[in-house]
């Protein structure tokens, strides 16, 4: 009765579809699905549908095959462009994340130490009271495993209805260097390519980016070209060797911060040898680079100032390929090999990258760099000729950058800062001018700080509401941050999660949530595309979705008179009508999926935002219909929408003028140009010493999604990938006297935590470097991590830090 | 009979004699191109092979094989996980004795199923990882899809059955029903080399039908228990 699938909502959607014209000439808010609409199947048999996979960014379909209301079997969706069938380890097992045993399915208030189930009439009221009582001091924190429609309620609800600004999300660790290297190059947020690049190139660099574990369909999809007798040539500039350097043909290593003078040396080499194209680049591109900090050592700011050809090509003198090979460990004729390469016209080239680059206190520069090597050779927007970054959540893109649950946007990609956005959303939202805070909020690292800190120190934030993500897990520094929350009783912390994990351990309130296929959604992938899923099974005891968890809070504040939670004509944010007009209460749990579907009217609502930076999105019930669509989704004269895979080229972008060939027409210039930025090696804000003599880099295996807290619980990849270790050479293994399996130390100035080694296993460092996955919640290595962020970003860096590895007595 | 029967390549192509060690030569009905082309050693099939069990222990067979199969996997169509140590960083050793399949005493590496894909470690992981305490496997409650594993339907007695699951990922039979395949799912006319000929699958099982996940028959078809 309260699931609808796919048939019944597009045989629902053509019926409605005179009613809705009708709605919209006499201005009454959209019907959409009416109640008689309801499953008429028999509920014994197998059912398949389809859903993008609830874990990585690459967003893979899947057919999830459900019986008697439970998910019994998952397959490679072989509609899909992105996986063509194909999935990961993962991706496979993914419907066993429903089932394990410790599912929250009850709300649970911390009482003298030990969480007590309540109801959720209580628990919404405990929430409802801590945000009136002090609204400045609340701040929401989510990430891209939001759905559109979630992270879209919960964006709303903070800065339209508390007025500010203080909302972040996960992807400020993840991604936020590659939109801050998106912007400052092309005006503008997210990859002008696509995956069709990985089927279409001749060479694939990979930068700092284990592909082969992190996005291993993705890296299918090229070294399967092998397998079909065609040629992909693949280089892996790396840290470490690891799977991908098994299939790569040239594995370069370098030096932790070697990448910003490898890039830098391609740059010279191109400009040096006259081997860049000169025709895209005078036609297309603009010089840039920083200008001078402020007097008071502010940084400069991020959009830069201009340079001109022959400045740019003076300050790339330093790099030449010695003074890289010097500072980036890469051998001078390696980087004579790949300026030649990016010299050549002939061979299509794709740079793929992801927290390599990203987790990178120079992670905006690099991100640019490698940017403006593609265009400086001309290797940009035709088939294979990309710079693409890769994402790790399921809607980093869709969610978090693109309807900008983000401490400084609205949806959209529109700017908090900005007083034209600021109106712009202020009529969508139909709120009086001036409601909308143009103060940026506090971004992750900086939120927490002031959570962990006590209120009369400066720790302004007294209550945080988490969705969808594990901070007391994932945030660098844990020891100088969120984990000191359990030394602070004024401070009050929210969860909405489907498992007990590290959060919930601190968490005053836990708020149980429903999950994937248990809910209606849709999220957005590295590629621009934007996916959809129905709601296929019930979830367990009480768990709800996490939008209605925040409509429902939102209603009690508007019942309570907050002034904010209604619109200009007095409407609640969230207000909801039938065909009729007449309000369907969805704060009320038993009537949010069975009067409508308030996914349909969240997107059909945030849709309209998509125009003003070319993110056009097509109707909800075209993204029922597809295996997801690439934005710009622009509807053709015939009526059919109709994606866009090259960004900003001609033929492919509906966006570029006839004649134009190649168009940025978000150009910071406002010339419809693309900058190219010079940017120095500097660097690592820590590096080994005595006392600390080794490299620490963090980061995923191929069986564990981030914090494990859904994968630990699926026997097939728990097994495979029991616990967290440390991987060292085994040249400096001889010298501490360890060996595989033995227990040591890993120490840095900020903490340490106890773990086996592993020599010889998933990974092998160079000497000098040890890596530990951050899958397992029992040794935190988060506690050892180093909180520095990039400047513009405010992006971490998990992936370079000084410590000791101490042998356990 | 006992011990292991010897089969000896003849001198013209196809021509498969066997040698009980009886002094008596006969053809033999099995090994055909696709054997041979699959088999590393098409040359010696062992005695248990090469007779086709009798229909009541081929049936047993089988369903113990359905059981043997769905202990490495979580559900009907998962990839299968690894039953031994792998070594990480070359993943191309995989190819050693799993391209064509092999017997090493007791122990069986079966033949890929599906075409070569390079990053094997994608979709298979090694059931026992290092580090792992076997008292701390997560308890899930999940309940996975399992094969009847019964053989497909026919439309009448003799014909061809219908292939009960899909050929995605599974375009190599020989795979589960060669010589390195599974107890009780082996033809006995392996020597025929073109099994899609005969056998299709149902469309049910195949995700590009209009009728993915319908199981209904169509009309015309009579069901097996049908009139």
């Amino acid at each position: 009765m309260s699931t609808v699938d796919r048939r019944e909502f597009l045989k629902a959607s053509a019926l409605a579809a005179a009613t809705a014209a009708a709605a919209r000439a006499s201005g009454i808010s959209l019907p959409i699905l009416e109640p008689q609409a309801a499953p008429s199947s028999s509920a014994q048999a197998l059912r398949w549908d389809k859903a993008p996979c609830r874990f990585c960014g690459t967003g893979c379909h899947v057919m999830v095959g459900t019986e008697n209301g439970r998910v019994v079997a998952i397959q490679g969706d072989q509609k899909a462009e992105v996986n063509k069938g194909l999935l990961c380890v993962k991706g496979y097992h993914v419907g066993l994340a429903l089932y394990g045993r410790d599912r929250l399915t009850q709300p649970m208030l911390r009482t003298q130490g030990r969480l007590v189930p309540i109801s959720w009439d209580k628990a919404l009221d405990i929430v409802a009271d801590r945000i009136a009582a002090d609204p400045g001091r609340f701040a929401i924190y989510g990430s891209g495993q939001w759905t559109i429609g979630e992270g879209y309620a919960a964006n709303k609800f903070i800065k339209a209805g508390l007025g500010s600004n203080l909302i972040d999300a996960n992807p400020r660790l993840c991604m936020a260097s590659a939109v801050t290297g998106f912007i400052s190059t092309f005006g503008v947020d997210e990859p002008p390519g696509v995956y069709d690049d990985l089927d279409r190139c001749d060479v694939a660099i990979l930068w700092g980016n284990n592909m082969a574990e992190m996005h291993p369909v993705l890296f299918s999809r090229l070294v399967d070209r092998r397998a079909r007798g065609e040629k992909v040539v693949i280089i892996d500039l790396t840290t470490r060797r690891t799977r991908t350097s098994e299939l790569a043909d040239q594995v370069l290593f370098f030096k932790p911060q070697g990448d910003l003078a490898i890039a830098n040396g391609i740059a010279h080499q191109l400009v040096k040898n006259g081997t860049c194209d000169t025709a895209f680049v005078a036609a297309h591109c603009n010089f840039r680079r920083l200008g001078e900090p402020g007097a008071d050592g502010a940084q400069p700011d991020m959009l830069g100032v201009p340079m001109t050809f022959e400045e740019y090509a003076k300050a790339l003198e330093p790099y030449t390929p010695q003074r890289v090979e010097e500072l980036s460990g890469v051998p001078a004729e390696s980087i004579v090999m790949l300026g030649d390469l990016f010299g050549r016209r002939d061979r299509r080239i794709n740079s793929l990258w992801c927290m390599g680059m990203n987790q990178h206190t120079r992670g905006t520069a690099i991100n640019c760099l490698v940017h403006g090597i593609h265009l400086l050779s001309g290797h940009f927007g035709k088939p294979g000729d990309a710079a693409t970054s890769l994402t790790g959540q399921p809607s980093a893109c869709g969610t978090a950058r693109e309807v900008g649950t983000l401490c400084h946007l609205l949806p959209g990609g529109l700017s908090v800062t900005n007083p034209g956005h600021r109106a712009i959303a202020e009529k969508h939202w139909n709120l009086e001018p001036g409601r909308l805070s143009g103060r940026i909020g506090l971004h992750a690292v900086e939120l927490f700080k002031r959570f962990s800190t006590p209120t009369d120190q400066g720790g302004d934030i007294t209550t945080v509401w988490v969705q969808v993500t594990n901070p007391a897990h994932t945030i660098p520094d844990l020891n100088h941050s969120i984990r000191r929350k359990a030394q602070l009783a004024d401070k009050f912390l929210i969860v909405s999660d489907v498992y007990p994990t590290a959060t919930t351990e601190l968490a005053d309130l836990v708020l149980p949530s429903a999950m994937w296929v248990e809910k209606n959604g849709m999220y957005g992938n590295s590629e621009r595309r934007t996916q959809h899923w129905f709601k296929m099974v019930e979830p367990p005891g009480e768990a709800r979705d996490d939008a209605w968890q925040m409509i429902a809070v939102s209603r009690r504040l508007f019942d309570r008179g907050v002034p904010g939670m209604r619109d200009k004509d007095g409407r609640w944010l969230f207000h909801t009508a039938d065909s009729a007009g007449k309000e369907i209460p969805i704060w009320e749990w038993k009537r949010y999926y069975s009067d409508t579907v308030v996914d349909e009217r969240l997107f059909d609502e945030y849709r309209a935002f998509s125009r003003h930076k070319h993110k056009d999105l097509a109707p909800y019930r075209e993204y029922v219909k597809a295996r997801g669509l690439r934005w710009p989704v622009v509807q053709n004269s015939d009526g059919e929408w109709k994606e866009t895979r090259w960004r900003f080229t001609e033929g492919s972008d509906p966006y570029v003028a006839k004649g134009k060939g190649f168009q940025f027409y978000h150009s910071v210039t406002k010339d419809d140009r693309a900058l190219i930025w010079f940017r120095p090696y500097e660097p690592p804000p820590e590096v080994p010493d005595a006392e600390y003599p080794f490299w620490l880099c963090t980061g995923r295996v191929l069986e564990h999604w981030h914090s494990g807290t859904m994968t630990r619980r699926i026997p097939q990849l728990h097994r495979a990938m029991p616990k967290a270790y440390v991987e060292m050479n085994h040249l400096d293994a001889r010298a501490l006297g360890v060996r595989s399996g033995e227990m040591v130390t890993v120490r840095s100035r900020r903490g340490e935590v106890d773990l086996p080694v592993w020599l010889g296993g998933r990974g092998d460092p160079r000497p000098g470097e040890v890596f530990v996955p951050f899958f397992d919640e029992n040794p935190l290595i988060n506690r050892v991590t180093l909180a520095a962020y990039d400047p513009y970003s405010k992006q971490p860096d998990y992936k370079k830090c000084a410590v000791a590895v101490v042998p356990k007595a | 009979m006992m011990g292991a029967a010897i089969v000896i390549a003849g001198a013209s192509l196809g021509a498969f004699v066997r040698d009980d060690g009886d002094g008596k030569s006969e053809r033999d009905p099995l090994p055909g191109l696709a054997w041979r082309l699959n088999t590393p050693h098409p040359w010696i099939v062992p005695d248990d092979r090469a007779n086709p069990l009798a229909v009541a222990d081929k049936l047993a067979a089988r369903a113990a094989s359905i059981d043997r199969r769905a202990q490495l996997r979580a559900f009907e169509g998962a990839p299968p996980v690894i039953p031994h140590s792998i070594q990480d960083l070359n993943v191309q050793s995989c190819r050693a004795c799993h391209a064509e399949g092999l017997r090493a005493g007791d122990k069986i590496s079966r033949m890929v199923s599906h075409t070569y894909l390079p990053s094997c470690t994608q979709c298979h992981v090694e059931a026992t990882g290092f580090l792992l305490d076997a008292n701390a496997i997560p308890p899930n409650e999940f309940r996975g899809l399992r094969s009847q594993g019964m053989g497909g339907t026919r439309a009448w007695a003799g014909a061809p059955p219908v292939v009960p699951h899909t050929f995605f990922m599974r375009t190599n039979c020989v795979s589960c029903h060669g010589e390195f395949g599974y107890d009780g799912w082996r033809p006995d006319h392996l020597s025929r080399s073109n099994c899609a000929q005969c056998h299709v699958p149902a469309a049910e099982f195949e995700q590009l039908s209009p009728t993915f996940g319908i199981a209904d028959m169509a009309e015309g078809f009579a069901p097996r228990d049908g009139p």
